[in-house]
């Protein structure tokens, strides 16, 4: 490990020590609320042993992804539709900024009520709440494809279909892979939040649960492991989004 | 030359009405889908029956109960006040760590694991350690709403154009001098985006406490509703929540307009 | 020994990566003077002048400003960079900008007006005061910038390529503007830049220092005197004799210079 990477982790190791002091004594006088970090990873331990872990996991990351399949298809398509169209562009605008605020958690009972609880109605919010990004990105790096090149593809004669499949879509793959790794971090935020508000499944879920069962080491062990998955999810996308970019020629 | 303008402000007032249309257009498709019952009327209520509720609810005509425009207001000053805190600690904290380049190494890979946390996740232990109270549903807005901001300051502070370090340097500028004639407004753009995104999360936060700490708010009125079958008063309550959205964010992005002024050719 | 010069080089040498990109260098500066300093990218003219104005700390040797040794930048020495446009304040306006030289020196909010007045007028930006960099051309940039030195009250002028980005009309008006400034103030000035004719026309003296230097071939290879009288015209002074043969001279040097 180089030196840089080992100081990175001397802040949160003095925090999560100075933390494990003072939740050992806590817990010695009955605190039903704090847990020290290391009976969090027994808990989590034990959690990966019966299996809960990888089951609420796979949940959380399942729905999130499918959501984002979802989400991202509709809005890069519209996404592509809207920045090849100025015309379309203008008149869709004032519906797009009428109905992009809703907040995602504001559905999440209008989800429960049509589709109750489960996968289909995270899935719905997720998709909802990575719609618009997607579109609004997408639509934003279909405006800035080089006009020489439109003006090419019209030269050449090629269809609407051909035009957006071989000139606009590589055009915009650096972006795209921008707006994707926005895309999954919303996904995964927003699964989350509506396991902790409402689905009864996933990692938030197990996290509630764990809180309102009066055990603290459980409930610290699954926000260490929610933060981790999150981290990890987000550093390879960010791989992913550097790899694609200078592999399509450009320099981040 | 005014001919150029008049014709231009005729075509921008052929957009709009185009624009209005077409959400017209959409209106009129729920209307279709909700009357004739293609959507069930126990998910997808009329619109007409959405803006009763909605004149119900905030007593618009005299006769209401008025309990939606509590409820409005309830989510909106936790969420302003979240927000008003989280920006206040999220600046003063990240200009403290970006301006020293020295804390900024030591802190910034923890900084970015903090960064993809969902804010709502912190709810449970915050339950846990304060108990369900208002105060708690604050503490987490706040809280949670404050790290895109220090984290858009941190940043802000941290790209300072090197020129003008040497500007600063050449003219003998002590360090405060610097921070804050050249440090803060350079990262002005920064921290606005930063506070915009804080917004959006404090809605949220304050929306999902108010869901599961049972806090009374709209996020509390548009989940009973939704567990009573009460259509019309949960699509009055996403009609708010959407507008709260919106407005907030509107007057964010015209603060920004009047103090990037400069940003504009 | 006395120290007599303004602005004194001793020995100054400027290693960089390893490699001596200056060697040794030695001469001195009166004040009023006008030198400019030219040569090839890489003889290590700006880092020259940035270890003058003390931006830079040079390698080896020293260079002393009135009898003391320069190490770190002060208000007395003004610096001109050629990328105007990242060394404004790109949220103030021309006149806010200004005002940031006098607000460093501690001048009273009161008695700025008038300084950024007259300094303004001096450059010819008066009715563009209120304006932001992003709205004013390259050459207004930079004239903005010159009227932020002058607000220090410098006693020395360190001068970057300050119009090497700019267009040929814009750089010819700038230069007349420039010379008489200098006249009326009674600056001292450094000027770097490549471009010859730019050195001859505003220079009293031209230091021409060469790129790769080692033993036999130091940095500083010529240093010449231009004896040409004040004010100069752009067409009449790059007529006169005495330019042209300073012209043909530095011209033959530089071109020594690239084997």
């Amino acid at each position: 490990m180089t030196e840089q990477s080992l100081r990175a982790w001397v802040f949160p190791a003095v925090l999560l020590g100075l933390y494990e002091a003072y939740a050992r004594r806590a817990a010695a006088l009955g605190s039903e609320a704090l847990a020290p970090p290391s009976a969090a990873l027994k808990a989590m331990a034990g959690a990966a042993v019966d299996g809960s872990l990888w089951h609420a996991t796979g949940f959380t990351l399942g729905t999130a992804a499918l959501g984002l399949l979802l989400g991202a298809a509709l809005g890069v398509g519209l996404g592509i539709a809207l920045g090849l169209s100025r015309r379309a562009a203008r008149l869709s605008l004032l519906s797009i900024e009428v109905l992009r605020p809703v907040p995602s958690v504001a559905l999440i009972p209008l989800a429960m009520l049509m589709f109750g609880f489960g996968m289909r109605m995270e899935l719905c919010i997720v998709a909802f709440a990575t719609f618009w990004p997607m579109l609004v990105l997408v639509q934003s790096a279909v405006q800035q494809v080089e006009p020489r090149l439109l003006e090419v593809s019209r030269v050449l004669g090629l269809s609407a279909r051909e035009r957006a499949w071989k000139i606009v879509l590589p055009a915009i793959v650096p972006r795209l892979f921008v707006a994707l790794r926005l895309g999954v971090a919303v996904a995964l935020v927003v699964a989350v939040t509506v396991e902790i508000a409402a689905n009864p499944n996933g990692m938030g879920y197990a996290m509630m649960i764990a809180q309102q069962s009066f055990e603290p080491a459980l409930m610290l062990g699954w926000l260490g492991w929610i933060g981790v998955v999150g981290f990890v999810i987000n550093a390879a996308m960010l791989r992913l989004q550097r790899a694609v970019a200078r592999r399509m020629g450009q320099v981040q | 030359m005014s001919g150029r303008s008049t014709h231009r402000s005729r075509e921008w007032f052929g957009d709009w009405l185009g624009s209005a249309a077409v959400l017209a257009a959409l209106i009129a498709l729920w209307w279709a889908a909700s009357s004739a019952g293609w959507v069930s009327r126990v998910f997808l209520p009329t619109p007409q029956a959405t803006l009763a509720s909605l004149a119900e609810g905030l007593n618009l005509s005299g006769r209401g109960n008025g309990e939606l425009l509590a409820f409005t207001l309830a989510t909106v000053s936790r969420m302003f006040e979240g927000w008003l805190l989280a920006s206040l600690f999220g600046v003063l904290l990240g200009a403290a760590i970006g301006v020293s380049p020295v804390v900024r190494a030591w802190l910034q890979p923890t900084l970015e694991f903090i960064r993809p946390l969902p804010a709502s996740a912190l709810l449970p232990l915050a339950i846990s350690v304060f108990g369900l109270n208002p105060a708690m549903v604050l503490c987490v807005v706040a809280f949670g709403a404050m790290w895109p901001v220090l984290l858009a300051t941190v940043h802000g502070f941290a790209a300072v154009e090197p020129r003008l370090v040497e500007v600063a340097r050449c003219l003998q500028m002590p360090r405060a001098a610097f921070v804050w004639t050249i440090g803060l407004p350079n990262a002005m753009p920064d921290i606005l985006a930063g506070m915009r995104l804080s917004m959006t999360i404090s809605l949220i936060v304050a929306v999902v406490g108010e869901m599961i700490a049972s806090q009374s708010g709209l996020g509390q009125a548009i989940l009973l509703a939704a567990r009573a079958f009460r259509a019309s008063e949960l699509f009055a309550g996403i009609v708010l929540l959407g507008l709260i959205g919106f407005t907030s964010n509107a007057l964010l992005a015209l603060a920004e307009k009047k103090l990037l002024r400069w940003q504009r050719t | 020994m006395s120290d007599t010069s303004f602005l004194r080089f001793d020995g100054v040498t400027i290693r960089l990566g390893g490699r001596e990109i200056l060697s040794p260098t030695s001469f001195e500066v009166a004040r009023g003077e006008f030198v400019c300093i030219v040569g090839p990218s890489g003889c290590g003219k700006t880092t020259l002048l940035r270890a003058a104005s003390g931006l830079v700390a040079a390698s080896a040797g020293g260079i002393w400003r009135n009898g003391r040794p320069v190490s770190e930048p002060s208000r007395e020495v003004a610096f001109v960079f050629q990328d105007y446009g990242r060394a404004l304040l790109p949220w103030r306006s021309v006149a806010g900008n200004v005002s940031l030289a006098l607000e460093a020196a501690g001048i009273a909010a009161a008695e700025r007006p008038p300084r950024i007045a007259e300094v303004l007028g001096k450059v010819g930006l008066t009715q563009h005061a209120h304006k932001f960099p992003l709205q004013l051309s390259g050459g207004m940039q930079q004239r903005a910038q010159i009227a932020r030195c002058l607000a220090q009250k410098p006693e020395l002028m360190m001068m970057d390529e300050p119009f090497g980005a700019l267009d040929a009309l814009t750089r010819q008006g700038l230069q007349d503007e420039l010379a008489r400034l200098v006249r009326d103030d009674g600056l001292t000035v450094l000027f770097v830049t490549h471009d010859l004719e730019e050195a001859i026309y505003l220079g009293d003296r031209v230091i021409a220092l060469q790129a790769d230097p080692g033993p036999g071939r130091p940095s500083l290879a010529r240093m010449i005197d231009v004896r040409i009288e004040r004010p100069r015209d752009q067409l009449a002074t790059k007529e006169h004799p005495e330019f042209l043969h300073l012209r043909r001279e530095l011209f033959a040097f530089i071109e020594q210079g690239h084997d």
